[in-house]
């Protein structure tokens, strides 16, 4: 498991050979991991698994883009699984409840995950409480509110262009897939290119010293936490549209997933270090693992303790791999 | 003859393959306060941490009570009997004098602490050192000079025979400094023997017994103080006066900045002083004289209480270093690991750091444009890294700080702010900095220079400002920039 990782030493540092390692190495756990489970299971290579594969893994690579941002920074946003439930719940019962109109509701929808991000983002940097915290607050805080919106019980029907949206496909591709990959490239070549995207690696790697070079590093911050609420909202309008419904239990306990897939894909918690490569790299392992157990008949309840071992196992990587990278 | 308690013979410390101490002798007696006196970077610090444990010495002896002693730690010194008092306290604020006193020793009784112990032990060592205060009082609750007075009383309760102070009053206010001294000769009377670190030679003076003067980590001498008075002190301190390098025939222009009376509460105050285009101007004064801390205000770092900043004859107001900069400032920071670079970035990352804008269109960056200006900068300053994508942590100090000064270079500065510049730098890279500065000076950079290493700020200087606490002691021009009249006014030495 050295392999699972990618620092921005890796990326750019003692070389571009290493950093080539380290992510061919994750996926090298990750094809060796196929070809075991193509002997296990009959059922692994098929097209229908990995379409299930995929569907599966999108609404949980979404929020990891959002949080790939804020790890980066030294922060860690937990309240994803809250803003999901609320800004779906919310879009759904305004359309059903209220008859907003549906783009009026999206709208809606992703200015509250926008907004529960800056609420983060502002009070991390500006009052000054740790990111822990604040976000441990507001997901409590939304999830509570959705539970008082929707009074404990999931909203149907959605409206049919959302639903429409849940089965449609382009060439057998479903439309949520099409769309991580739009957001995915696009979060890639923002991080990779521009301007914020340098600032992000620069606050994450050290706060005062891009401050002195004249880096806004609160903004910086703060549209961390935005896009990560961002994500969270599409993540929670993804999933909305597959159930076609929308209700307060959304997401319950996926952030811990969230952040594990970034470090296990290199994401540094000591900030400044990390990619959307290999977030996405470290959403594919952690779903082949739920796949696998499901596949293989193993009781569901093991997968949280396979789960927590994998996470574990690439925590201690990344600390060994930051002590190799000084040595 | 009293008795010794602790020979240093022939001490060697390098660090890679700098002498930071060279073959010092120095011996302190049970009852006597000896003094160690030096300039900044003369080897004290490094002196103290060996007979404190904290280093182990390349060479010579230790001898304790005539016993050699080898430490494997500060643990071990402390239970040998030697105790240092920080600059930087090591108290733990949450908790009681009576716990800190205790601290790492505590009385135990069936396993478990037993506190009316540690209450009593720390009730009868505060009157000694002269606290009437409950030994219940949370730390934080304490002034700083309070503070102090805890930690020699655990030193006490150690049952020390060797105290180490280390710029005891750097951070006191004259009455505690007062009482602070009054302890020490309380504690010479018990017979305790004292390592006095300090750059004010009016407390050397008042308090020691004999002073030993270092320089570039030699012993220079050792005297008793009645055959010493302080401008002999400080020239043993500065040494031969080393003659000026530089020839300087610039020719200053208009004036850039201007500050008048900036003052921030409690660390310096009415501060006024001017830099002219094509001039650079020395700002010198012993560590903690609050010359960084003028530097971070002038460029938007901290806000000041009071006073103005003129720009061109504008006042400004400099909310961030942002808007610093874009007032055409630079600030190569003191401390370039952990306030200049990201050390984990790449020489790129680090040097375009401030130039975003001058390089990107609609908020992306132009490789080509990067590519481009960074070489440029590498070769302008033979910055040597294996590659541009190279991580900046691997190269050496020189070279950091070459990436550093770049960096601000790019943004096509007015005023640079420069504050200990060439740190930790080899000789290599030093005359390069040197060599930068010096031409972008005489093509109408101003340049505010805060420097410790007084050869480098008389060499470069065309004026010198002197900061003592937290104060301008003195404006100081042509003949009178040399090392001894601006030791005296940063030490405050009076003839």
């Amino acid at each position: 498991m050295t392999v699972a990782s990618e620092s921005a030493l890796a990326r750019k540092g003692s070389g571009r050979v290493k950093g080539l390692i380290s992510r061919l190495g994750l996926l090298l756990v990750i094809v060796l991991f196929m070809i075991i489970m193509s002997f296990l299971s009959p059922v692994f290579l098929t097209v229908a698994n990995f379409k299930n594969l995929f569907i599966q893994s999108t609404i949980l690579a979404v929020l990891a883009l959002g949080q790939t941002y804020v790890i980066m920074t030294r922060g860690i946003d937990l309240s994803i699984g809250g803003t999901m439930a609320l800004s779906s719940a919310l879009c759904i019962g305004l359309v059903t409840y209220s008859g907003v109109p549906v783009p009026l509701a999206l709208l809606i929808a992703v200015s509250v995950g926008a907004g529960v991000g800056f609420v983060n983002g502002f009070s991390v940097t500006k009052i000054g409480i740790t990111p822990l915290i604040v976000t441990l607050a507001t997901l409590s805080i939304a999830r509570g509110a959705t539970f008082v919106y929707t009074n404990g019980a999931n909203i149907t029907p959605v409206p049919d262009v959302i639903a429409a949206f849940g089965r449609g496909q382009l060439f057998g591709v479903p439309y949520s897939v099409i769309l991580l990959v739009v957001l995915a490239v696009g979060c890639h070549a923002i991080l990779t290119r521009s301007v914020f995207g340098r600032s992000v690696y620069a606050t994450g790697g050290n706060e005062l010293a891009s401050r002195l070079a004249g880096i806004p590093t609160s903004r910086i911050i703060i549209i961390t936490y935005v896009i990560s609420g961002l994500m969270a909202a599409i993540a929670g309008l993804i999933l909305t549209a597959r159930l076609e419904s929308a209700g307060p239990r959304a997401g319950v306990g996926i952030e811990l997933t969230v952040i594990a897939a970034c470090v296990i894909g290199g994401t540094s918690l000591f900030g400044g270090a990390g990619s959307i490569i290999g977030t996405l790299l470290g959403v594919a392992l952690i779903s082949l693992v739920s796949n696998a157990i499901n596949l293989l008949g193993v009781p569901p309840a093991w997968d949280d303790l396979v789960k927590g071992l994998v996470i574990f196992i690439a925590a201690v990587v990344d600390v060994y791999r930051r002590k190799y990278a000084r040595s | 003859m009293r008795e010794t308690i602790l020979e240093a013979s022939g001490i060697t410390k390098r660090f890679a393959g700098v002498t930071a101490v060279n073959r010092l002798d120095l011996t302190i007696a049970a009852g006597e306060v000896h003094c160690l006196v030096g300039e900044n970077g003369a080897g004290k610090s490094t002196m103290i941490k060996m007979i404190s444990g904290q280093y182990v010495p390349d060479e010579g002896e230790l001898r304790l009570f005539g016993k050699p002693v080898h430490f494997r730690g500060p643990l071990a010194a402390r239970d040998a009997g030697i105790s240092v008092i920080h600059q930087e306290l090591q108290l733990i604020p949450q908790m009681t004098i009576a716990e800190n006193i205790v601290l790492g020793r505590w009385p135990r009784r069936a396993g478990a602490v037993d506190f009316d112990k540690a209450r009593s032990i720390a009730a009868s060592i505060l009157p000694t050192i002269g606290l009437e205060i409950s030994v219940d009082t949370r730390v934080e609750e304490l002034s700083t000079g309070q503070q102090q007075l805890v930690e020699i009383a655990r030193a006490l309760a150690f049952q020390s025979k060797l105290l180490i102070l280390d710029e005891p009053t750097a951070s006191l206010s004259n009455a505690e400094a007062d009482r602070l001294m009054e302890l020490v000769g309380e504690l010479r009377r018990r017979n305790l023997g004292i390592l006095y670190v300090s750059h004010r030679l009016e407390e050397v003076f008042e308090l020691g017994d004999r002073v030993t003067v270092v320089r570039d980590g030699k012993r220079i001498g050792t005297e008793p103080i009645g055959a010493l008075d302080q401008a002999k002190v400080v020239a043993m301190m500065v040494g031969d006066q080393r003659s000026l390098q530089v020839a300087k025939d610039r020719r200053p222009g208009a004036t850039i900045l201007k500050v008048d009376g900036l003052t921030r509460n409690g660390i310096f105050s009415d501060i006024s002083l001017e830099v002219r285009r094509g001039e650079i101007v020395g700002l010198a004064g012993l560590i903690g004289a609050g010359r960084t801390d003028v530097a971070r205000c002038l460029f938007g770092v901290e806000q000041p209480d009071a006073g103005r900043i003129e720009v061109d004859g504008k006042a400004v107001s400099i909310a961030s270093p942002r808007a610093a900069i874009d007032l055409g400032f630079a600030l190569v920071p003191e401390d370039r690991k952990t306030q200049g670079l990201i050390l984990i970035g790449s020489v790129t990352d680090n040097l375009a750091l401030s130039v975003h804008p001058k390089i990107s269109h609609a908020g992306w960056i132009s490789a080509k444009a990067e590519g481009e200006l960074v070489a440029g900068y590498i070769r302008k300053l033979q910055i040597r890294a294996p590659s541009p994508n190279h991580a900046v942590e691997t190269l050496s100090g020189g070279n950091q700080q070459k990436v550093v000064l770049a960096r601000w270079l790019a943004t096509g500065p007015r005023l640079m702010i420069l504050d200990e510049p060439t740190r930790g730098v080899d000789v290599g890279a030093k005359a390069e900095i040197h060599r930068v500065i010096e031409e972008l000076v005489r093509e109408g950079l101003g340049v505010l220079l805060i420097s410790s290493e007084l050869p480098e700020l008389m060499a470069m200087s065309d004026r010198v400002y002197v900061m003592r606490a937290g104060r301008i002691a003195a404006e100081l021009v042509g003949p009178d920039i040399n090392e001894e009249i601006i030791m005296k006014h940063a030490a405050g030495a009076t003839q």
